[in-house]
């Protein structure tokens, strides 16, 4: 009947409103102020210009042609078909008929793309410079607090997620140390700042990274040369299948209804 | 009947919603969405949300199209305090405002002056261009409104609305070629929207002259609609009437022989439906039609939903067949 023993530590309470309680709101807070500085600093969206968005749209409206080209007759499908391939081999949709065939300028000298890129600067700045002054203050004023403990047993894995900044050996699992505590609150806090902020804020830098992935991993990247879509659409289309759903739809309407 | 909300107003309004829709202006323009409070406690006190302005807006047409110009002109200014009035949005909702107003068409003129100045600066802005289109359509000017459809098409050849709106000018001038190319636009945009197929076939249907094939086209997008949707009213009707009328003349071209249908059929998509499959559909059709105007007469729950002229039209033509069997 060995019972574990049960380390006791005696921590003073104000422990918890002079560490825990500021290590939360002040990252709340910066969570929030976060958000409002992201939103100030969004440039809105550059419009496009007119035969940009031409050139995107005729393209999808070939895919539309080959994703629901059963509901038109044979021959006025083939008539389309015709008439979509042959614009597109000559280039007829593109925005810039003239650079046709030159190689993609570096995106980094376009001015466009390298707004884009400020852009994202901007909101990694906004997420790491906070970061960094808040984790100096923690390491400055509370380093090797033990602040806490939690209410349910963990195994020993945890220990450097949760003693951070404490190189006990034999401590027990459930102390959390205040550094840990950031980490915890850092990454940890997105569903309050749901509550706070609204579901599609910018406060927290997970998410904020998640969007960053695929930045404009729209139809149209910059780097994506738009004659060779417009070409490779044309060879699909050249090579599609084409069934029409009228036919016959007589015969499965009488059908469905007399069963 | 669910009663009409604001944040989803039906897709089609009729004026008694209209009315119930704008009588409600009142109570929401009695509280103010945006906090008054200074800036920092305006941000925790804030009752404002997405839908609040969806209200705003959906209460902005209802009120408009039932003469309550004043609590549209409230909404209006309260949209474009808190977006700017520079807004895409904003401006095409002020333009909205002023066609409303305008009385004469010296006025209208001068609102489509305004939106000729706006696209000048701004030719991406589709919403103030298809506004432009519908300002041409009222002063009467199709010729033009057709024009500038088709230049807004050239540019955005993947917007549906506009597709539908220029095949139902082309219909409206007797161009049915091409007003089927544009519905058959519509219908690459969105395949199984059963209305385009009916308004497809309504439009082979009026095709003049009226051939087989062009009938047989028309039977074909009918019979399509309702086999996306099986109690849609107007794709019944659209199939009997269609069939009622191809029937004769598919007995005549099978009394006349083969030698004009060999000829048809090279540049013909599909053969012609055959004799007994038009009347069955008929039948079909005629049963279907009955089973709705009876339903929807007595009443009987989840029935209720068709338009009442429909309806109307389609007992008056069940009416008028009985008769001619009599």
């Amino acid at each position: 009947m060995a019972q574990p023993i049960v380390q006791t530590i005696h921590r003073d309470p104000a422990l918890f409103w002079w560490i825990l309680l500021p290590i939360t709101v002040v990252m709340v807070l910066t969570g929030i102020l976060r958000h409002y500085a992201m939103t100030l600093l969004q440039s809105a969206p550059k419009k496009q210009a007119l035969p940009q968005i031409r050139q995107q749209r005729s393209l999808v409206r070939g895919m539309n042609l080959r994703a629901n080209a059963n509901v038109l007759t044979p021959s006025s499908f083939q008539a389309r078909k015709a008439y979509m391939v042959s614009a597109y081999q000559e280039g007829k949709f593109l925005a810039d008929p003239e650079g046709r065939g030159k190689p993609r300028p570096n995106p980094m000298s376009d001015p466009a793309a390298m707004e884009g890129i400020m852009g994202m600067m901007k909101g990694n700045m906004a997420m790491m410079v906070p970061q960094t002054l808040i984790m100096g203050w923690i390491n400055a004023f509370f380093s090797g607090f033990v602040i806490m403990k939690l209410p349910f047993p963990l195994t020993p894995q945890f220990k450097s997620m949760l003693q951070s900044g404490v190189g006990t050996r034999d401590l027990d699992v459930r102390w959390v140390s205040s550094l840990s505590w950031y980490f915890l609150t850092l990454f940890g806090l997105q569903p309050v700042y749901n509550f706070i902020l609204g579901s599609n804020n910018s406060a927290n830098q997970v998410t904020q990274q998640m969007g960053q992935m695929n930045p404009g991993a729209g139809l149209m990247g910059p780097e994506q040369d738009p004659d060779k879509l417009f070409l490779n659409e044309a060879e699909n289309l050249e090579v599609m299948e084409h069934r029409w759903i009228l036919e016959g739809v007589e015969d499965r309407l009488l059908a469905k209804f007399s069963s | 009947m669910a009663s009409p909300n604001l944040l989803a107003p039906p897709s089609s309004i009729t004026p008694a919603t209209a009315l119930a829709l704008s009588q409600k202006a009142p109570p929401i323009l009695s509280t103010h969405p945006t906090s008054t409070l200074p800036w920092p406690l305006s941000l925790l006190f804030t009752s404002e949300s997405p839908e609040t302005w969806t209200i705003h807006e959906n209460l902005f047409y209802a009120s408009l199209r039932t003469g309550d110009d004043k609590s549209a002109r409230l909404i209006l200014d309260r949209l474009s305090s808190r977006f700017s009035p520079a807004n895409e949005r904003i401006l095409t909702l002020r333009g909205i405002y002023e066609e409303a107003l305008a009385k004469t068409p010296a006025e209208l003129e001068k609102v489509f002056a305004n939106y000729e100045n706006v696209l000048r600066d701004e030719p991406t802005n589709f919403s103030i261009r298809k506004r432009r289109i519908a300002v041409l359509k009222s002063l009467g000017r199709r010729e033009e409104a057709v024009t500038a459809l088709t230049v807004l098409l050239e540019n955005s050849p993947t917007d549906a609305e506009a597709w539908a709106e220029l095949g139902d000018l082309y219909a409206q001038g007797g161009c049915w070629a091409q007003a089927v190319f544009c519905l058959e636009e519509v219908l690459l945009i969105t395949p199984n929207a059963w209305g385009a197929h009916a308004q497809i076939a309504t439009l082979h249907y009026l095709t003049t002259p009226s051939t087989v094939s062009t009938l047989a086209l028309a039977l074909r997008h009918f019979a399509r609609s309702v086999e996306l949707n099986e109690s849609y009213l107007r794709g019944w009707y659209g199939l009997k009437l269609v069939s009622k009328k191809l029937i004769p003349m598919l007995a005549e071209v099978g009394r006349g022989g083969n030698k004009r249908g060999n000829r048809e059929d090279e540049d013909e998509d599909a053969p012609p439906p055959k004799l007994e499959t038009v009347k069955k559909l008929e039948e079909l059709a005629t049963g279907k039609l009955a089973e709705i105007v009876r339903m929807y007469g007595a009443g009987k729950k989840g029935w209720t939903g068709f338009d009442e002229a429909e309806v109307i039209a389609a007992r008056e033509l069940l009416d008028r067949d009985g008769k001619i069997e009599r």
